[in-house]
Order: C-alpha cells, then sequence, then structure tokens
C-alpha cells in the first residue's frame, strides 16, 4: 500500500485542500478530506491504484457533525474521514465505482439519515418495516423510551 | 437447515430464478448502539455474542482493538491461545456449513458425519475454556485460561482422531458423483464479480482472488506460523466446498504447530476500565471472511462507538447474480453454498 | 381409554418446529446439535418439522426483534393445538444480553405464552434435553 504515492496524487489533484495522513492503530492511514472530493478521491484510488477492497463506511455522529469513515484495505488499511453538517446530511455515493459500496451505504442511510445521492436502491437495510422513518437509531438524540422487559408496540 | 430469518422474494419463470430480492433484519438487535451503553468489559461478552458460530473471533478482534488504544503489549502465550481457539473455531464452523451444505443438496449422511465429527472440536474447546459456543475466552489484555501438559496431549490425539475424520469425509465427497453433479457449476462467481462486490473469505478464494488476512495483516501469533492459503479457480459451490475443507485441513495443521509451539508464561496484562481517547481498526479472518472493527474512545469508561463489519454482508450483495438462470431446485445448494451467518449481518 | 392413548402418543413423538425470532445462532446451532448422532433426540421421539402446522412444540430462541414478532405470532397461530411453547436460552427467556436494544421487545413470553424456560447463554443440549423431557412428563 503506497500511502505516500496517494497522498501525492490527492495534493495534486485537489491543490486548494491541506491533505495530511495520520498514523491510526492497526496499521491504518487515515486521510480526512471535504465530501465533495471524496468520489473523486475514491475515482482516483480506483483507476491509478486498482484499490478497489471497500472494507466498510462506518457513520458517527459525533456530536457537531455526522462523520463518515471510508474504509478501504491493499495490504494496509486507509481511511478516508468526512464530515458532514448534522441537518440533512447529503453525500454522493460510491456504487457507480465500487458497486459493493451499496448495502453499507444503506445502513448509514436508515441509521443516521445520510442521503446518499444517485443510490441506486436506497431502501432501509436492518431497520423493521414499521420504524418510524423520522429516528435514527445512531443519532446521539436517539432515545429507547423503552423499559427493560416490556414490549411496546 | 439451520434455520436463520430471512426472507427471499424469488421471480420465477419455469424453472428458472429470474431475480431475487432479499429482506433482512429480523435479527437485527441494534448492538452496536448496546456497546454505547456498556462498558469496555462487558462489551467482549457482548460482541461475542454478534453471532455464536463465529464468536471468538468477534471477541479477538474487539480486544486487539482495545488494547492498541489502550497501548498494552498481550502476553504471547495469550496470542498463542487466541490463535488455538481462532483456528478450533474455524475448523468447527467449516465442518457445520459441511453439514449444512450435505443436507441442503439432500445428503443427509455426510451432515450427520460432519457434525458428529464436529463435536471432536468442541470438546477441545469446551475443555479449555468451560463453553462449547460463544465461550469468551478472550479478555482486554490476553485471555482467562492456560492449558497443562496433559491437556496439550489430550488435544493432539483428539486432532489425530478428527484429522482421520475430515480426510474420510473429503475422500467420500470427492468421489461422490450426485453431491458433485449437485454443487459443480452452481452458484458461479468470477473473480471480477468478487472484486467489484468486495466479497471475502473462502467465496473470494474460491474465485482466485488470494486475500487472506492471517498472512497479508497477521494479528495474534500467526506471524510466527507456516500455512498455506488455498486457493482455486472455478468459482463455483463445488469450489467453496473444496477450500473449506481443505482450509480445515490447514487449520488442524496449524493447531499442531500452535501446541507445540507455546511458549508458557502469563496469560494476561492488567488494563485499565478507562480508555484514553483515540481510535482504532481491527481486522481479523474469521472462517467467512474479513471482519472489521472500528472503535472510538472518548477518555471514559464506555467507548463512543463500535462500528462491526462481518464478512457474510459484502456476499449478501452477490445472491441475485448468483441465482439469477439457476434452477430451483438448485437454490438451497446455491445459498448454503454462500456460508450465511445472518445473525453476523444483522447485528 | 381412547384420550389416554392419544396423551402416550403425544407424549412419545413430540415434533418440534425451532424459530429464531433474533437469536445470534448460539442457541440454535445446539438444538441442532440435538438431532446428530452424539445427543440423537430422535430416540425420545423428537422430529424437527419444517412446517407449524405438523408441530407440537415450538422451540423459541432469541429475543424477539419488532420485525419478526408478528412472524412469530403467526407461526403460533398455525400449529394445531395441543401445543406448548419452550424458551431456549437466556435471550428467549428475558432478552438476554440484549434486553435494552432498541429493536429488541424482550423475551419470547412478551408474544407467546411459554409453557417451559430453559435458560443459559448458549444453552447445552443436556440442558435442552432435560427441559423437553421435563415439559413432556407435564403432558398428561
Amino acid at each position: 500500500m503506497f500511502v505516500e504515492a496517494i497522498l501525492q496524487v490527492l495534493r495534486e489533484i485537489f491543490p486548494t485542500e491541506t491533505i495530511e495522513v495520520q498514523a491510526v492503530p492497526i496499521d491504518e492511514s487515515f486521510i480526512a478530506l471535504p465530501p465533495n472530493c471524496i468520489h473523486h478521491a475514491t475515482e482516483m484510488l480506483v483507476d491509478r491504484f486498482d484499490l478497489r477492497h471497500l472494507s466498510t463506511i462506518t457513520g458517527q455522529d459525533t456530536g457537531s457533525a455526522i462523520e463518515l469513515l471510508y474504509h478501504f484495505w491493499d495490504g494496509g488499511g486507509l481511511t478516508l474521514r468526512t464530515s458532514l453538517p448534522r441537518n440533512e446530511p447529503h453525500i454522493e455515493t460510491l456504487t457507480d465505482l465500487i458497486p459493493g459500496a451499496a448495502l453499507y451505504e444503506r445502513e448509514v442511510c436508515e441509521m443516521l439519515g445520510v442521503t446518499f445521492d444517485g443510490h441506486p436502491d436506497p431502501r432501509p437495510l436492518l431497520l423493521p418495516d414499521n420504524w418510524d422513518k423520522k429516528q435514527f437509531p445512531m443519532k446521539i438524540d436517539h432515545q429507547n423510551n423503552r423499559l427493560p422487559g416490556q414490549a411496546t408496540d | 437447515m439451520l434455520k436463520e430469518p430471512l426472507s427471499f422474494l424469488l421471480t420465477i419463470e419455469g424453472e428458472k430464478v429470474v431475480d431475487s430480492v432479499l429482506r433482512f433484519g429480523y435479527v437485527h438487535r441494534g448492538i452496536e448502539r448496546i456497546c454505547q451503553n456498556r462498558n469496555y468489559v462487558q462489551n467482549v461478552h457482548v460482541v461475542g455474542r454478534v453471532c455464536g458460530i463465529c464468536s471468538h473471533v468477534h471477541t479477538t478482534t474487539y480486544c486487539q482493538g482495545v488494547e492498541a488504544l489502550l497501548g498494552l503489549q498481550v502476553p504471547p502465550q495469550a496470542l498463542y491461545l487466541r490463535t488455538l481457539l481462532c483456528e478450533l473455531e474455524r475448523i468447527h464452523s467449516h465442518l457445520l456449513w459441511l453439514g449444512v451444505l450435505a443436507e441442503n443438496v439432500g445428503f443427509t449422511t455426510i451432515f450427520m458425519y460432519a457434525w458428529r465429527d464436529r463435536e471432536i472440536a468442541l470438546d477441545i474447546v469446551d475443555e479449555l475454556s468451560g463453553g462449547r459456543v460463544a465461550h469468551t475466552i478472550n479478555v482486554i489484555g490476553g485471555v482467562r485460561i492456560d492449558v497443562s501438559e496433559g491437556q496439550v496431549d489430550t488435544m493432539l490425539a483428539r486432532l489425530d482422531e478428527l484429522e482421520q475424520r475430515i480426510e474420510t469425509l473429503l475422500g467420500v465427497i470427492q468421489h461422490e458423483h450426485t453431491f458433485q453433479v449437485r454443487t459443480r457449476g452452481v452458484g458461479h462467481l468470477s473473480a471480477e464479480q468478487v472484486r467489484r462486490y468486495c466479497v471475502v473469505g473462502p467465496i473470494a478464494r474460491a474465485s482466485g482472488v488470494d486475500v487472506d488476512l492471517r498472512r497479508d495483516a497477521p494479528y495474534a501469533a500467526y506471524d510466527q506460523l507456516d500455512f498455506r492459503v488455498i486457493t482455486t479457480e472455478e468459482g463455483d459451490v463445488w469450489a467453496r466446498t473444496m477450500v473449506r475443507v481443505q482450509e480445515t485441513i490447514e487449520s488442524l495443521r496449524l493447531c499442531r504447530q500452535l501446541l507445540a509451539g507455546l511458549p508458557g508464561g502469563p496469560t494476561s496484562v492488567r488494563a485499565r476500565l478507562r480508555v484514553p481517547p483515540g481510535e482504532v481498526v481491527s481486522r481479523a479472518e474469521a472462517p467467512r471472511g474479513e471482519v472489521i472493527y472500528y472503535i472510538r474512545s472518548d477518555g471514559s469508561d464506555r467507548p463512543a462507538r463500535v462500528k462491526i463489519r462481518t464478512p457474510t454482508l459484502p456476499a449478501l450483495i452477490t445472491i441475485p447474480d448468483q441465482l439469477r438462470d439457476v434452477n430451483t431446485a438448485d437454490v438451497p445448494a446455491v445459498l448454503a453454498g454462500i456460508d450465511l451467518c445472518i445473525a453476523c449481518v444483522d447485528r | 381409554m381412547w384420550s389416554r392413548i392419544v396423551r402416550w402418543a403425544r407424549r412419545k413423538s413430540p415434533w418440534v418446529l425451532h424459530f429464531n425470532s433474533g437469536g445470534c445462532n448460539g442457541c440454535d446451532i445446539e438444538i441442532l446439535d440435538l438431532l446428530t448422532p452424539r445427543y440423537d433426540v430422535e430416540r425420545l421421539g423428537i422430529l424437527k418439522e419444517a412446517s407449524p402446522r405438523h408441530a407440537d412444540i415450538l422451540l423459541c430462541t432469541g429475543p424477539v426483534t419488532r420485525q419478526s414478532r408478528d412472524r412469530l405470532r403467526r407461526i403460533y397461530e398455525q400449529m394445531p393445538a395441543p401445543k406448548w411453547v419452550v424458551a431456549v436460552g437466556s435471550c428467549s427467556c428475558s432478552g438476554g444480553i440484549f434486553r435494552d436494544g432498541y429493536n429488541v421487545l424482550g423475551g419470547v413470553d412478551q408474544v407467546l405464552p411459554v409453557d417451559a424456560f430453559i435458560p443459559g447463554c448458549p444453552c447445552r443440549p443436556e440442558a435442552m434435553i432435560d427441559g423437553l423431557v421435563w415439559l413432556l412428563r407435564t403432558i398428561r
């Protein structure tokens, strides 16, 4: 995995952005990018480095933003990090470049309310049919409101 | 056979499957959210119950992630025992799968033989850990078990017996014409499809994609061990059968290497309850492929985020492709060939 | 006389249906282990059936999730009387380690009337046989 080479190309294609790599255990390199750069960066990874294995997409609510982490793997781990606003977060889908991203994006969509523009099949993945579509379980402010041992609905 | 709740909507014309739509989520327990409500020690038990079949690899991946955040140096004896359980789990999982596949193609004898022989592996695990399934030997900082000389000898004897039985099973399925007719040429995936859908594990290796985290990103004690990664080119259910059975035999050899090379010494180090702020990405090779954990800590005794991606999830996208133009009667064989673990997918 | 024979037949050949309403598969693979040569519950007359219409006993594993609740209820309604429900495993008894999950409603007793609870995480096959034999003894 040539992280230095990838970093150099990223700096070339996004000359106005400050791009640094952060070493994270275990053998992972994190690179932060703005949301509108992720699709172009992935295109570069696929075309120039044949880096097509996307392990998963992590979505997390940090309180101030919704953060997406795209975990790639090619002999070593590379993660692209991006921050979306908590109100109406949306980002371009990667399914045109990496069809394997389809299910990961569906899960982030239903858990955090992120819209993936251009996703071919944005149905919920895991949540039940009668789930309230405005409730996002992985958002910080989601409350269970149930006592243990008591069924509801 | 192993009834997991999963819904398929198949569109059929005549005898051929034209399209398929999947619905899962029946086993979605919200484990990632539950992990945020428990401390790091309690979460070892929670993640060990994402799936009963591959429980140990989940706790291994989680513990090695938290140990990295804490900056702990896990003792070699613990790493060896962790690896031993990883391989025993691979053996039991593949034998379980072989039985399920055989039952799905109508070969109930192999189901009975494979599960009977699997009991030998479970006996070893039971003696090591006190439990057959969901044994949770991992603690943050190492393992909670140790082995004595006598136990090593008993285990080696059992492994010899198991190897003989598995060689017999392999001989039966290689010479059983009906089994091969049911599994050759069905559920085909090319190497290009595997890469496009980011499929991992034995399915990828059966289509010629040479990837195995035990060799490519060694964790636990794998950097000390010598083993083959099994790949074939055909990419159908038969190829996956061969890969998994031969992996089982390779795992037996790994177990012997581990037992012969146990370094001795302490089996764990103390770990603080509060984990310093940070993030970690931890990977391991489960019986079904790459399992990845992302853990973020905020300095408290509870994780701020635990993200789990299990190996069956990428395999699910390939199901419509695998089922297209397949006879309805072959659908169970194709689905069994994938080795689905819906509990892992749904979490 | 006739009803004694029928009750004897029910005790000696209980056919079971297994349904996983949200569990991790731990208890499920131990239930399947009951059919395999080491434990072999067929000697007790127990056969695993695929259809609720053929089953006397419903073995439930796993906590009940929102998505599987209606399916569980429907399966129970399709079983002909007399029928019994056995909750196998801690999750099925009470929700277990997942009981505060946002998608988990609790144990099987939240949805169905349960006749026997067999705890364990996962439940060992010996415990399951013990529980089933106890249940069969109560069928009089």
